[in-house]
């Protein structure tokens, strides 16, 4: 089977449907048991029909669908809800499964109103085994520091209307000490692959520079919350760092030496 | 009590001055003495300054319970030495960075050693005391191992180990392109001023390859004047980047969309000649790309049908498809999908290796790794040369070590979590 962005509405709409009721459905007051079941299938249906997409879209291009700036959105919209139904399984926060599904809507909507075109190039540099795991890493990296960023977002608001949260608090550090991991590994990935692509571990590519800035972000937060920090000074570390990698991934065009980057997507 | 400014035990306050007093020094030895020079760090200055930093590091171990070395390795110092080459790094990603700095008269920026970040004082004494700082806090914690330190000890150490041999190392590296001519051999490669560098490995260029994607189709609109010509509204501006739609020619998928055009693809030969107005298939290296085409206009429902063909090296292979009076579709040229060397390399004193490079599948011949560099992009696959990077790092295999010991830490992290508090 191969479907390509032509096809991509019907997959993505209805797949999108069913998360946002397993959302709306895990954050009701009054749960029956049936709809905690109705939960499970609607955001399990929606993750097939995204995984079936993306293998399907793979088997179209011929090539790995991470290419792109809207490849890389497809499998962070799926990662995300994945890392939000995870968590909601095993710490039990439906509201972060309600906020997984919406930002997972958000970048699906994002892909739908900028269709990209069937493009099956792919440049020798990009060309190697490491290429699928990099990609993947970060973007479950990326991912991870969603899920903690929008847990960061309700720890604010509720630390302003009925003070602190220690549980929620220790479940955003375990998110992060997980994702950064993600990020090491996906770096070093990127180090490795790099020496044997551009003669080079580190070159301070505008998109390796900001991995660093990033990098460097997440390792503030956790050398702050190891110190025993706890006051709104690390919530909004987290958001600066989240903020600085959305421009990693987003705004690598804005940057200055950006056409000398091997990063580019386009 | 509250406690006053350089009252132990130091804190943030301290810290934040310390590294702005570390990055002043770093700015006046940038105005008096310019740029920091890595050339200063060649083999064997590299290995006294690594031993200096050792140095530093037991003399700090020695005196763990010192309330200041407590401090150095602390976290204050630590987060603050962090923030500071953060904000490095992005001032670094706003700004362009030049390889070297034009022989001109410079401003103050460059005076100030921004239009070469990495290797400006300010950022080299950052980085010489991170290294004191990390190190002191990893051999600290190493000498008294503990299992419950594995995480921490796998981060912390990779993570020195990979700042020590890349910043020690990067005065011993050697990153030079060698173009060699189809048929012949090259153990020189020239800088600008045409001065020969003679090189311990000679390579001989036995074949060049090159292999390419189906190309992609586009609608050229004869009638637009660019914007920034003169008399244009833009006149004078940088042309922008054309908005241009493209059909990639994909045989699976024949049938598609262009504009106002619904396209379909008949027939695709990858590599053809022209006979008259015809296209054969036809291997041979001069050969083009050609597809024949059925245009449909969904407006009015002209339909056109015809060879369409980038023409490659051979201009008289062109072929383009008039659609109306406007417009034309054209071919663009493809891109390359692998593109390869077959060589011999003879390193001094050492046997002789036939190998093929290609990109991302460099050889190792010593201390040198060898990589498909470039080609001539105006030829394409007919290019009579290619280049070929050769890189010299002889603190490679520490780097590497650094980078499997952090990969381990970060195993770790992803295995455990937050989950033994002090193990991070």
């Amino acid at each position: 089977m191969s479907l390509s962005w032509n096809e991509f509405p019907f997959i993505a709409l209805p797949a999108t449907l069913c998360w946002l009721t397993a959302g709306l459905l895990a954050c009701r007051r009054a749960r029956s048991p049936q709809s905690v079941y109705a939960v499970d299938a609607l955001s399990l249906v929606g993750i097939i029909l995204f995984t079936t997409f993306i293998a399907a879209f793979w088997n179209a291009l011929s090539r790995p669908p991470l290419r792109t700036m809207g490849e890389t959105r497809l499998w962070y919209a799926l990662f995300l809800f994945l890392a939000g139904y995870i968590t909601y399984r095993r710490w039990n926060y439906p509201w972060l499964l309600l906020l997984s599904a919406i930002a997972a809507a958000a970048f699906t909507g994002v892909n739908l109103l900028k269709p990209e075109i069937h493009s099956i190039a792919m440049k020798p540099a990009l060309q190697s085994f490491l290429f699928i795991p990099h990609v993947i890493i970060y973007i479950i990296a990326y991912a991870l520091f969603g899920v903690a960023t929008l847990a960061a977002c309700v720890l604010l608001v509720r630390r302003r209307q009925n003070g602190n949260n220690h549980e929620l608090l220790s479940f955003i550090d375990n998110l992060i000490h997980i994702g950064f991991g993600f990020l090491a590994f996906g770096l070093l990935l990127g180090a490795v692959w790099a020496k044997e692509a551009w003669g080079h571990y580190w070159a301070w590519d505008p998109k390796e520079t900001i991995a660093f800035i990033t990098g460097a972000a997440y390792l503030v937060y956790i050398h702050l919350r190891h110190q025993g920090r706890e006051d709104n000074t690390i919530i909004w570390t987290l958001l600066v760092a989240f903020l600085l990698l959305l421009l990693g991934w987003f705004g690598t065009t804005l940057f200055a030496d950006a056409d000398r980057s091997v990063h580019l997507y386009y | 009590m509250t406690r006053k400014l350089w009252q132990y035990p130091w804190g943030y306050p301290e810290a934040a001055l310390f590294v702005a007093g570390i990055a002043l020094t770093g700015f006046l030895l940038q105005l008096t003495v310019g740029h920091f020079d890595f050339a200063l760090l060649h083999h064997p200055a590299n290995f006294i300054a690594l031993a200096v930093l050792v140095g530093l590091i037991t003399l700090g171990i020695r005196f763990q319970s010192n309330l200041l070395v407590r401090w150095i390795a602390g976290i204050p110092l630590a987060v603050t030495l962090i923030v500071a080459l953060l904000l490095f790094g992005f001032y670094m990603e706003l700004t362009p960075q030049l390889p070297r700095l034009p022989p001109q008269t410079p401003d103050i920026v460059s005076r100030l050693g921004f239009r070469m970040v990495t290797s400006s004082w300010p950022f080299v004494l950052l980085y010489g005391m991170t290294l004191i700082s990390l190190g002191i806090t990893t051999f600290k914690r190493f000498l008294r191992f503990s299992r419950r330190d594995i995480t921490f000890l796998c981060n912390h150490l990779g993570l020195w180990i990979l700042l020590v041999s890349a910043g020690f190392g990067a005065a011993d590296m050697v990153r030079v392109v060698m173009h060699v001519n189809v048929g012949e051999t090259e153990w020189r490669v020239f800088n600008k001023d045409g001065e020969a560098l003679e090189l311990p490995i000679a390579i001989t260029l036995k074949k060049f390859t090159m292999e390419e994607y189906p190309p992609n189709l586009t609608i050229i609109d004869r009638q637009a004047v660019p914007q920034t010509q003169p008399g244009g509204k833009d006149e004078g501006k940088n042309e922008p980047k054309p908005k241009q739609k493209f059909f990639q020619i994909d045989p699976k998928r024949p049938d598609g969309q262009l504009g106002d055009w619904a396209i379909t693809l008949d027939k695709y030969l990858h590599t053809a000649v022209r006979i008259g107005g015809e296209y054969r298939a036809n291997p041979m290296p001069e050969s083009t790309p050609a597809a024949k085409i059925t245009a449909r206009n969904l407006i009015t429902g002209e339909t056109k049908t015809g060879w369409v063909s980038s023409g490659g090296n051979i201009p008289e292979f062109f072929s383009s498809l008039p659609l109306d009076d406007g417009h034309i579709l054209t071919m663009a040229q493809p891109e390359p999908k692998r593109y390869a060397s077959d060589v011999t390399i003879l390193p001094k004193g050492g046997t002789s290796i036939n190998t093929t490079l290609e990109v991302n599948k460099p050889v190792s011949v010593g201390n040198w790794m060898i990589y498909q560099y470039d080609y001539d992009t105006t030829l394409g696959k007919m290019s009579n040369w290619s280049g070929m990077e050769l890189v010299f790092d002889p603190w490679l295999r520490p780097a590497q070590i650094g980078m499997g010991i952090m990969a381990i830490g970060a195993f770790l992290l992803v295995w455990n979590g937050t989950g033994r508090r002090r193990s991070i």
